[in-house]
C-alpha cells in the first residue's frame, strides 16, 4: 500500500492532454491518402425511393465515389431487431435518414456533389404521432406493424391493493426527447490495408459492440475489423450502438479502398445521432393513510422512431426499474414501444429511468399533499433498505437513499422553505425534490456482465492497463489508474491506460449500464493484487525472506520485519524478467459478478449493486412571462464509495445541469417530421449563466459487492432533476406540469387555467 | 460553406470600390459572428467576402460634449460596453452592449455588423432608436445620414443600397434631464437572443415624462416605436396603473413575430410584462409585488 490514492479528489488522468489540446479525437486522425465523405439525407419522413441519379455528382472533379442504398450489403443490422442498412434501401422511414454518400478529396467537394445527386421520391403517408401508431389505419413503419415491443409485468394482487387503499391517484405524464449534447459530434476515420483488413478509429462507448455491429452491417467476419477508440468527447449513451455515421464511414472505406473520414457537423450529428425515447406514462397508485404504497399500475407508450435499436431495453427500464426503489408488493405494468416515421431514439444517460422518475416523483408529491404528509417523509416511508429483496427480485446490498434524503433536506433548507407562506407577487419561489435508483451493471446483455483487465508491470515498475472499457469522459481511466496505483503501491503518474483496441485489449462490453466501476474496477483490483503477488514472490526470492512479510510502499518493496530488507520496485520487476527466462509481469483478471439473468417475467437480481440519489431544488417562477429559473440545487449520490470524490461531484453536477436542460431549456421541434431547430442556437442547452451554483453531496453506503465498496456514479444523478423542478414549480405557483419540457407557455397557460377555476 | 475570395481593403475608398464592383456577390465581413454561420449553413454564398478589418478608423469611439457620441461601425459590442465615454454619458447603451448575446459574440461581433445583418432577435436597434441615433452610410456617391429608425426596413433587410457601407453610428449629446432604460427578456435563461426587448427614454420634467420614446424590439420584425403609448405617457405621472395601461396598449399595438421561439400571443404577453416593468422602474416603483 502507499499513501491514499483511492478516495482522493484527484483530477482526471486525461485532464492535461485534453486541456492542452493534445488529446486525439477521431476527427483529428489523419491517415495518408485520406478522403472525406458527406451524407445525403431524406427530406421526407416516409417515401419510396424511385430512382437516384448520381451521374452529375460522380462527374464532379475530386469525387471518388457516390454510394447509394443499391450498393450496400443486404444484411440488416440492429440490436434485437435487425432492420437497418448502411444506407436506406428503396424506402426512407424518417426525415434525415441517409440515402447516399459522396466520397471526395475534400469535405467541400463532397458537399458540392451532394447537391448534384437527383433522388426521385414518392412520398407516402407518414406516422408522426405515436398515439395513433396502433390504430388499424395508421401508416405502417415496418411490414410487421408498428408495435416494436411490449412488456407486461404483474406482481402481487394489484386489484386487491387498490381496493384496500385509502387514497388512489392517477395521472398521465409525457416526456420528450433530449439530444445527448456531447461536446464532440460523431467522427470516424476508417481505412483498409493491403490485406483488406478494416481499421476504424471512432468515438464509441464500446469498441467490441462497435466491431460486432460493423461485422453485421458490412457482412464480414468480426476479425477482419479492428476498432480503436479515439479520445471520446462525451457519449451519454448515444455512442453505444445506435449512431449511424461510423457504420457508413467504415463501409465507404471498403468501397473506395482508401481511408475515409466522416466528421459530422452539429446539424448532421443532430440528424443522425440518437435522442432519448419520448414516452407517455399513465400512472395509478394507491396508498394507505400512513403513506405506504399498496398498489401501482403503470402504462407506458414509448416511441422508438423508425428503428428499434436499444429502445426496447430502454423501455424495460422505464417500465420497472423504479419499482425496486420502494418496498412495494403489488405492481402491474404494461409497456408498449411503437415505431413512428421519425428519427430513431434510444439509449441516453439514465437509460429510460428519467422518464419514469418524472412520473413517479411527480405522483409522490401529489399524493404526499393528498395525505397531508411531507414528500421527503413519504419517500423515506417507502424507501427500500439495505438487505431487502425488491419486488422484482433485486438484492439490495447497500442503500443510502435515506441518507441522501437527509442530505438534500438539510442542504436546501427544506423544512423552512416548505413552511414559508406562499408567495403572491410576480416572482414566486418554491422547492421540490425527487428520489431515484439506478443499476450498477446489468446482466441482461447475454447473461454475463464480466469485465477483464490485463495488467503489465514494466521493468521500471510502472504499469500499463489494457482494457476495452471505455473512458468517454466519465473517468473510467482515472478510476482504473487509482485502484491500480493504490494496490501496487506506485504513484498514479506511473500508470497508463491503453486506448481500447479490439486487436489488443481483452473483450469487454464497454461503458453502459454504469457497469465499469463496479465490474472493471473489481477486475482491476484482482489484477493488481495478482501482479502484486508475483512481485512480492520474486522479491522474497531475491531478498531471501518470506513473501508474507513484504509489501510495496511508494515504489519500494519493503519487509515489515526487517528494515534493512528492501528493494526498489524496478529492481524486482527486472529480476522477474531476468530470472524467469524473460517473462515479464503480465497478469489478466476477470470479474463476472454473481448476478442472474432476468427470467421471462423480468424477475431476478440483474446487478451486483444498486445506486441511489436524491435531489432538491428551489425555483423562481416569473408569473408574467412564464420563465422558470432554478435558483438552488443540491443532489446527493449514493455511489457506495467515492473512489474519486472530485469525479463523482463532476458527474453529479453535470447530470444536474443536463436535467435542468431537459426540463426547462431543450426542446426538439419538428415540422412534418423534420427537425426544425437542429443547431445549438435554436436547440438551447444550458449555459453557465442559466444554471445556479450546482451543489452535490456524496453518500458512501459501501456496497459489499462493489470494488472497495464502490457502485456506479454517473447515471443515477440524471434521474431526479426533472420531477424535482416540476414539484418546485408546483410549490411556487400551484400549477402541476405533467408534460415536459416545462415551457413558459405551459406555465402561463397553467396560471390562466388556475385563475379561471378560482373565479368559476 | 462554399469557396469564396477573402478581400482585405486598406482604405474605405478601396472597400467601396470592391462593393461596387462585386455588388450582390459580395458581403461585408465586420466580425463574422452571424455571417459565418449563414455561410456555413449556405443561406448566404457570396463569391467575395470584403473584410473591413484593416480599416482601423472604423473601430473608433469618440465623444464630444457638443456633438455627442460617434461609434465606428467596427466597434465590437464589448468595446462599446467598456468605453469610458459610453459608460459615463450613455449608460443605457453601455448596459445594452454589455448584456447582448454572449461573451463570445460581444468580443467578436461589431455594432455595425449587427445592424446591417438586421436579424430581429437582437438588442441594438430598439435601444439606438430610443436614443435618437443616426447612422452614416458611405457609398459611391459620398456619404449620407439616416435616422436609425429608417435604417432597418424588414427581416434581414436594411436601407443600404448595393455598394454602400455603414461607417458610423452617432448619438446626440446627452442631456442631463433625459433618462433612459433598456431591458431584454429571454424566453428561458439558456437563450442568448432576446424574445423581446424594450427601450425607453424621456425628458424628466419634475417627475413627469416628456418627449417619450418607447421602442419594442426582437418581438417584432423591425424595432417599432410605440407612438400611441408614447403619447399616452407624455406629461402623465407614471403610477403602477399607468404603467399597466401603457403596457397593455403596447402589447395590443405590436405586430409580433410568431415562430418556434414564441408564438404571437406569448410575445404579446412578454412585451406587456417587460413594458410594465420598465415603466415602473423608470418611476422608481416596485412591480414585483403584484401582477398587472
Amino acid at each position: 500500500m502507499t499513501s491514499a490514492i483511492v478516495g482522493e479528489p484527484l483530477p482526471q488522468v486525461s485532464a492535461q492532454e485534453k486541456t492542452l489540446g493534445r488529446a486525439i479525437y477521431s476527427g483529428d486522425v489523419k491517415v495518408a491518402g485520406m478522403l472525406h465523405a458527406k451524407l445525403l439525407r431524406s427530406p421526407y419522413s416516409h417515401a419510396v425511393i424511385r430512382s437516384i441519379d448520381t451521374s452529375a455528382a460522380e462527374a464532379l472533379p475530386g469525387v471518388k465515389a457516390v454510394v447509394t442504398g443499391a450498393d450496400v450489403p443486404e444484411r440488416a443490422w440492429g440490436v434485437a431487431h435487425k432492420q437497418q442498412h448502411v444506407l436506406a434501401r428503396g424506402l426512407v422511414r424518417f426525415a434525415g435518414e441517409e440515402v447516399a454518400a459522396v466520397v471526395a478529396v475534400s469535405e467541400a467537394v463532397a458537399q458540392e456533389a451532394l447537391d448534384l445527386i437527383v433522388v426521385e421520391y414518392e412520398e407516402a403517408g407518414a406516422l408522426l404521432d405515436p398515439e395513433g401508431a396502433l390504430d388499424g389505419g395508421a401508416p405502417k413503419v415496418h411490414a410487421e406493424g408498428n408495435l416494436a415491443d411490449e412488456i407486461n409485468i404483474s406482481r402481487g394482487d394489484v386489484e386487491a391493493g387498490f381496493a384496500g387503499a385509502d387514497i388512489v391517484h392517477e395521472a398521465t405524464y409525457r416526456t420528450h426527447s433530449q439530444y445527448p449534447g456531447y461536446m464532440e459530434p460523431m467522427a470516424t476515420v476508417a481505412a483498409t490495408d493491403g490485406t483488406g483488413k478494416l481499421t476504424v478509429w471512432t468515438s464509441t462507448q464500446s469498441v467490441f459492440l462497435a466491431r460486432q455491429r460493423l461485422a453485421e452491417a458490412l457482412d464480414r467476419p468480426v476479425s477482419t475489423i479492428r476498432v480503436i477508440q479515439a479520445t471520446v468527447g462525451g457519449g451519454f449513451g448515444a455512442k453505444i450502438v445506435e449512431e449511424r455515421s461510423s457504420v457508413i464511414a467504415a463501409f465507404l472505406a471498403t468501397v473506395v479502398d482508401r481511408p475515409v473520414r466522416v466528421g459530422l457537423s452539429r446539424l448532421d450529428d443532430i440528424q443522425s445521432g440518437c435522442f432519448s425515447v419520448p414516452t407517455r406514462i399513465h400512472l395509478k397508485m394507491g396508498m394507505m393513510r400512513d403513506g405506504r404504497i399498496v398498489a401501482k399500475d403503470v402504462q407506458v407508450l414509448a416511441d422508438c422512431g423508425a428503428y428499434a435499436g436499444l429502445a426496447p431495453e430502454v423501455m424495460l427500464v422505464t417500465a420497472m426499474r423504479s419499482d425496486n426503489m420502494q418496498r412495494i408488493e403489488n405492481v402491474r405494468t404494461k409497456a408498449q414501444l411503437v415505431y413512428t416515421h421519425t428519427m430513431p431514439r434510444g439509449a441516453f444517460r439514465g437509460f429510460g429511468g428519467t422518464q419514469m422518475s418524472f412520473a413517479l416523483n411527480s405522483h409522490m408529491a401529489v399524493m404526499a399533499d393528498m395525505l397531508g404528509m411531507d414528500a421527503i417523509e413519504l419517500h423515506r416511508k417507502n424507501a427500500i433498505r439495505t438487505g431487502d429483496v425488491s419486488v422484482h427480485g433485486w438484492n439490495i446490498g447497500s442503500c443510502g437513499l435515506p441518507e441522501c434524503l437527509d442530505q438534500v433536506q438539510a442542504a436546501i433548507g427544506w423544512d423552512e422553505k416548505r413552511a414559508r407562506p406562499k408567495g403572491t407577487g410576480v416572482l414566486r419561489r418554491g422547492v421540490g425534490m425527487a428520489a431515484v435508483m439506478h443499476v450498477s451493471g446489468n446482466r441482461t446483455m447475454g447473461n454475463w456482465d464480466g469485465s477483464t483487465v490485463v495488467l503489465k508491470v514494466n521493468e521500471d515498475g510502472r504499469a500499463v492497463i489494457l482494457t476495452a472499457e471505455s473512458d468517454m469522459g466519465q473517468g473510467a481511466n482515472t478510476m482504473l489508474s487509482q485502484i491500480c496505483a493504490q494496490e501496487l503501491g506506485i504513484p498514479l503518474s506511473h500508470v497508463t491506460v491503453q486506448a481500447p483496441d479490439t486487436d489488443s485489449a481483452p473483450y469487454c462490453l464497454g461503458s453502459i449500464a454504469s457497469r465499469v466501476t463496479v465490474n472493471a474496477g473489481h477486475a482491476m483490483l484482482k489484477a493488481a493484487r495478482q501482479a502484486q503477488g508475483q512481485i512480492l514472490e520474486a522479491a522474497a526470492e531475491k531478498l531471501g525472506c518470506d513473501a508474507d512479510e513484504l509489501s510495496i510502499v511508494d515504489g519500494v518493496v519493503q519487509s515489515n520485519k526487517n528494515g534493512n530488507l528492501f528493494a526498489p520496485l524496478p529492481e524486482i520487476c527486472r529480476y522477474h524478467i531476468f530470472r524467469r527466462g524473460g517473462e515479464g509481469i503480465l497478469v489478466r483478471a476477470t470479474h463476472d459478478p454473481q448476478t442472474v439473468m432476468m427470467d421471462k417475467d423480468h424477475y431476478g437480481n440483474i446487478a451486483p449493486a444498486y445506486s441511489f440519489a436524491a435531489q432538491a431544488v428551489e425555483v423562481e417562477v416569473d408569473t408574467e412571462t412564464g420563465q422558470v429559473r432554478v435558483v438552488d440545487t443540491y443532489l446527493s449520490d449514493d455511489c457506495g464509495k467515492a473512489i474519486n470524490p472530485l469525479a463523482v461531484h463532476g458527474q453529479s453536477n453535470g447530470a444536474a445541469v443536463q436535467s435542468i436542460g431537459w426540463t426547462l431549456y431543450e426542446h426538439l421541434q419538428f415540422e412534418d417530421g423534420r427537425v426544425m431547430n437542429g443547431n445549438l442556437a435554436d436547440y438551447t442547452m444550458p449555459t453557465a449563466e442559466s444554471v445556479p451554483t450546482i451543489q452535490s453531496g456524496i453518500v458512501e453506503s459501501n456496497d459489499p459487492n462493489g470494488p472497495l465498496g464502490a457502485k456506479g456514479a454517473s447515471e443515477t444523478a440524471i434521474l431526479p432533476g426533472a420531477p424535482a423542478i416540476a414539484n418546485a414549480v408546483f410549490d411556487a405557483i400551484g400549477v402541476r406540469i405533467t408534460d415536459l419540457p416545462i415551457t413558459p407557455e405551459k406555465i402561463l397557460a397553467g396560471l390562466a387555467a388556475k385563475e379561471e377555476s378560482q373565479h368559476a | 460553406m462554399r469557396e469564396f475570395e477573402f478581400l482585405e481593403p486598406q482604405t474605405l475608398t478601396e472597400a467601396l470600390a470592391m462593393m461596387s464592383e462585386y455588388e450582390d456577390d459580395a458581403c461585408v465581413y465586420a466580425g463574422g459572428t452571424a455571417l459565418l454561420l449563414a455561410m456555413r449553413q449556405r443561406m448566404l454564398s457570396p463569391g467575395f467576402v470584403v473584410s473591413l478589418g484593416k480599416l482601423d478608423e472604423l473601430r473608433e469611439i469618440t465623444f464630444n460634449p457638443a456633438e455627442g457620441l460617434r461609434i465606428g461601425a467596427l466597434a465590437r459590442h464589448s468595446d462599446v460596453a467598456r468605453a469610458p465615454d459610453v459608460q459615463a454619458h450613455y449608460p443605457m447603451l453601455a448596459g445594452m452592449a454589455g448584456g447582448l448575446a454572449n461573451p463570445q459574440v460581444r468580443n467578436q461581433g461589431t455594432i455595425g455588423g449587427n445592424l446591417c445583418y438586421a436579424d430581429p432577435a437582437t438588442d441594438p436597434p430598439s435601444c439606438l432608436i430610443a436614443m435618437d441615433a443616426e447612422v452614416t452610410i458611405a457609398g459611391p456617391g459620398g456619404e449620407r445620414r439616416l435616422p436609425m429608425r429608417e435604417f432597418v426596413v424588414d427581416f434581414f433587410t436594411t436601407a443600404l443600397e448595393p455598394g454602400e457601407i455603414l461607417t458610423h453610428i452617432t448619438l446626440p449629446p446627452p442631456r442631463p434631464d433625459r433618462t433612459g432604460l433598456y431591458r431584454r427578456h429571454l424566453r428561458t435563461p439558456a437563450e442568448h437572443r432576446p424574445v423581446a426587448n424594450v427601450a425607453l427614454t424621456f425628458r424628466d420634467v419634475n417627475g413627469v415624462p416628456e418627449d417619450v420614446r418607447l421602442v419594442i424590439g426582437a418581438a417584432v420584425p423591425v424595432a417599432q416605436s410605440m407612438t400611441r403609448a408614447e403619447d399616452f405617457l407624455t406629461a402623465r405621472a407614471i403610477t403602477l396603473d399607468v404603467a399597466a395601461e401603457a403596457a397593455a396598449m403596447v402589447a395590443e399595438d405590436i405586430d409580433p413575430i410568431s415562430d418556434g421561439r414564441g408564438e404571437e400571443a406569448f410575445r404579446r404577453q412578454v412585451v406587456r410584462a417587460i413594458t410594465r416593468r420598465i415603466l415602473a422602474e423608470a418611476a422608481g416603483l416596485n412591480w414585483k409585488d403584484a401582477a398587472a
